[in-house]
């Protein structure tokens, strides 16, 4: 069966990629040029420029073609109804759940410490990617694979291979 | 040298990173949804501390154990536990349905072991001649050389090419950022001191296949799994006689080269070496109205193909520093972190690696063949390991493997960006493996176009034959590949409509 709603596919990744496509080239003007001896004819501008001008020609490309898909199908008749941005949010809800685990996992790791942060993700993690009916059961095993993990890794990696994993505030394995 | 390298290999501790990272290699490959790739991310930083031929040898051991173990849960579960084994799906499911699990097993572990010792042959005569050739080139060449990779890749990651395009586009933009070549000015820095060599190759690995990874793991949490695991697997001896393993020999032969083949071209992987291996097969068989009934050439081609096409991926890998696939560019970065620099000069520099690599390979295969004949029913058990457990593990280990890299923590902040990039990429049907090509070949491209530009007056393009004939090549390549989508395109509509 025909994806009735791939054009969309093509228009909101062209329309985001030329917007950023966008940015970067307005940043090229202020890279220093070097023209000092054994500069090149061609300058620290040219390969942004190409390659953010080739990304800008790229994604009106996708746009064009979303856009031309989209009229064809209005034509034929088999646009499918839109559905509800928050449907379609609350649908990915373990995606999104797990991407601010993440972002608050990396943005605390350096304050609070590996090991606590480490703990912490874990353990919410595992529970994220476990369907909400099986909580009961996985409480527990959760919780003991988190310190084990948080505890063990720190260890390993600190103390044996010497990677600086950053202590916090509570100064823990030091 | 070689001896150097060899008894590098050869000690105790070497070898047993080696076996260890060939059993977690299998494990990864045998767990759907977990790859070689993953493997290498998760193992990394584990490798820092090694000296470089150690820490190297793991990261192959877990290559070679990653693409083998993909055949198990092809052949159990009928899901490829890599990409690189969905053709054993075909032959290797109605093999364990009519009773064959053992032998199906039997035959993908042995003809694995077949494929990645052709590879290693291969690796070993062509890329010390690769090497020799390639010290010829000059900034006309290379400049060439990576406008002609990117085109390979552009033209072979699926149909549609403007998103292919727009991946290694958006590589090589991302390679922009921090001092630029020859004047090392910087760029797109926003001030970060952190941005200043710009981003790692590794970091960027890790966003682009790990975290993607848990994240589609995610979005599969509601939905009910739909298999069940063969448990009836006995494996006695390889599973079948030598007369039918003497049989099988031309057929792995070709499937070999196959997979060699397409493992020195740079981004294609072992998921369409072994696709093309099985359809050279069945085409050229005899009895092709067998394959997909539970036949053992499938298995056959598909396994051989898929081993070889790690030593073919690793040709242009030493010799030349272009990744054959995501694999290899992991072994790049790991390389790299290890002040081994790939290319022509590899030899004269760091000799006594290269050849401790090819005595890892080699290992790694004898241990494969060990570990899965006898080991199976182990591997067959790690399938039931609950993967809502192992992922969150898996990311805290990228995330380690990030600050590793530069022991910085900012890194960790790039890997989640990059995850959240590759998240949106997948979900917009863009492919990311032409992003780490153009990554990869985007600073080659410049420095030497940049150099080519200084030196056009005094030293004409015509003076350098191999520049003139891989642009050739290059527009041909774009030319074919132009056709070939429009075709493709055309012929997706009228099966939509």
């Amino acid at each position: 069966m025909k994806n009735r709603n791939n054009y969309k596919l093509d228009i909101i990744p062209g329309v985001v990629l030329a917007l950023f496509s966008l940015f970067y080239m307005s940043r090229i003007p202020g890279i220093k040029v070097f023209k000092g001896l054994g500069s090149t004819p061609l300058n620290n501008h040219f390969i942004p420029w190409l390659w953010g001008g080739s990304l800008l020609f790229l994604s009106l490309w996708l746009i064009v073609r979303g856009i031309l898909k989209y009229r064809r199908l209005k034509a034929e008749g088999v646009i499918s109804g839109e559905g509800s941005l928050f449907g379609a949010l609350a649908e990915k809800r373990e995606v999104i759940f797990s991407f601010i685990a993440l972002i608050i996992y990396v943005a605390f790791m350096e304050s609070v410490g590996f090991v606590i942060m480490t703990c912490i993700y874990v353990f919410v993690q595992i529970l994220i990617l476990t369907p909400v009916e099986k909580w009961a059961k996985n409480i527990v095993p959760a919780l003991i694979t988190a310190v084990i993990t948080g505890c063990l890794l720190f260890y390993i990696f600190r103390s044996v291979l010497n990677v600086l994993l950053p202590v916090g505030m509570f100064g823990l394995g030091l | 040298m070689i001896l150097e390298g060899i008894l590098a290999t050869c000690q105790p501790l070497t070898i047993l990173w080696i076996a260890i990272g060939v059993a977690v290699g299998i494990i990864f490959g045998a767990i759907p949804g977990l790859t070689a790739t993953m493997a290498i991310v998760m193992f990394l930083p584990v490798t820092y501390s090694m000296s470089a031929s150690q820490g190297i040898a793991m990261l192959m051991a877990l290559y070679i154990g990653g693409i083998s173990g993909g055949l198990i849960s092809a052949i159990l579960l009928n899901i490829p536990g890599t990409p690189s084994s969905v053709a054993t799906c075909f032959d290797g499911k109605p093999m364990a349905n009519k009773g064959q699990a053992g032998k199906a097993l039997g035959t993908g572990v042995v003809f694995s072991f077949v494929g990645t010792l052709i590879g290693i042959a291969i690796l070993v005569v062509l890329a010390p001649v690769l090497c020799a050739f390639a010290l010829k080139f000059q900034a006309y060449e290379y400049c060439a050389l990576a406008l002609f990779s990117l085109s390979m890749v552009v033209a072979l990651t699926g149909s549609d090419m403007p998103k292919g395009l727009i991946s290694a586009v958006l590589g090589a933009l991302l390679a922009t950022v921090g001092l630029a070549p020859i004047d090392s000015r910087s760029r797109f820095t926003f001030n970060l001191f952190q941005l200043n060599n710009g981003f790692a190759l590794v970091v960027l690995l890790i966003g682009l296949f790990a975290i993607s990874e848990v994240m589609s793991f995610a979005e599969s949490v509601r939905k009910k799994q739909d298999f069940t695991i063969e448990q009836n697997v006995k494996m006695k001896g390889a599973g079948f006689t030598f007369a039918e393993f003497l049989a099988q020999i031309p057929n792995a032969i070709v499937s070999a080269l196959i997979g060699v083949g397409i493992g020195i071209l740079p981004g294609i992987g072992g998921g369409v070496s072994c696709m093309i291996a099985y359809t050279v097969s069945k085409n050229t068989s005899k009895h092709r109205e067998l394959y997909g009934t539970g036949i053992m050439d499938g298995v056959v081609a598909s396994e051989t193909a898929n081993n070889a096409t790690i030593g073919g991926a690793v040709i242009p890998l030493l010799s030349l520093g272009i990744p054959g696939d995501a694999a290899t560019a992991m072994l790049l970065g790991g390389l790299m972190i290890h002040n081994v620099a790939p290319g022509p000069l590899i030899y004269e520099k760091n000799g006594a690696v290269v050849y401790a690599i090819f005595t890892a390979m080699l290992i790694s295969a004898v241990f494969m063949l060990l570990f899965m004949l006898w080991g199976m029913r182990f591997f067959v058990s790690v399938l039931k390991v609950p993967k809502n457990y192992l992922l969150p593990i898996v990311m805290v280990l990228c995330g380690i493997g990030a600050i590793g890299n530069a022991n910085q923590l900012f890194d960790t902040y790039v890997m989640v960006g990059f995850g959240l990039m590759a998240y949106l990429m997948i979900k917009a049907k863009i492919p990311t493996v032409p992003m780490i090509l153009g990554f990869i070949l985007g600073p080659t491209f410049e420095e030497n176009l940049r150099r080519v530009s200084q030196l056009s007056s005094s030293d004409p393009f015509y003076n350098h034959p191999i520049f003139c004939v891989l642009i050739v090549a290059t527009v041909l390549v774009v030319i074919f590949s132009a056709r070939a989508n429009i075709r493709d395109a055309k012929r997706e509509e009228a099966a939509g409509d």
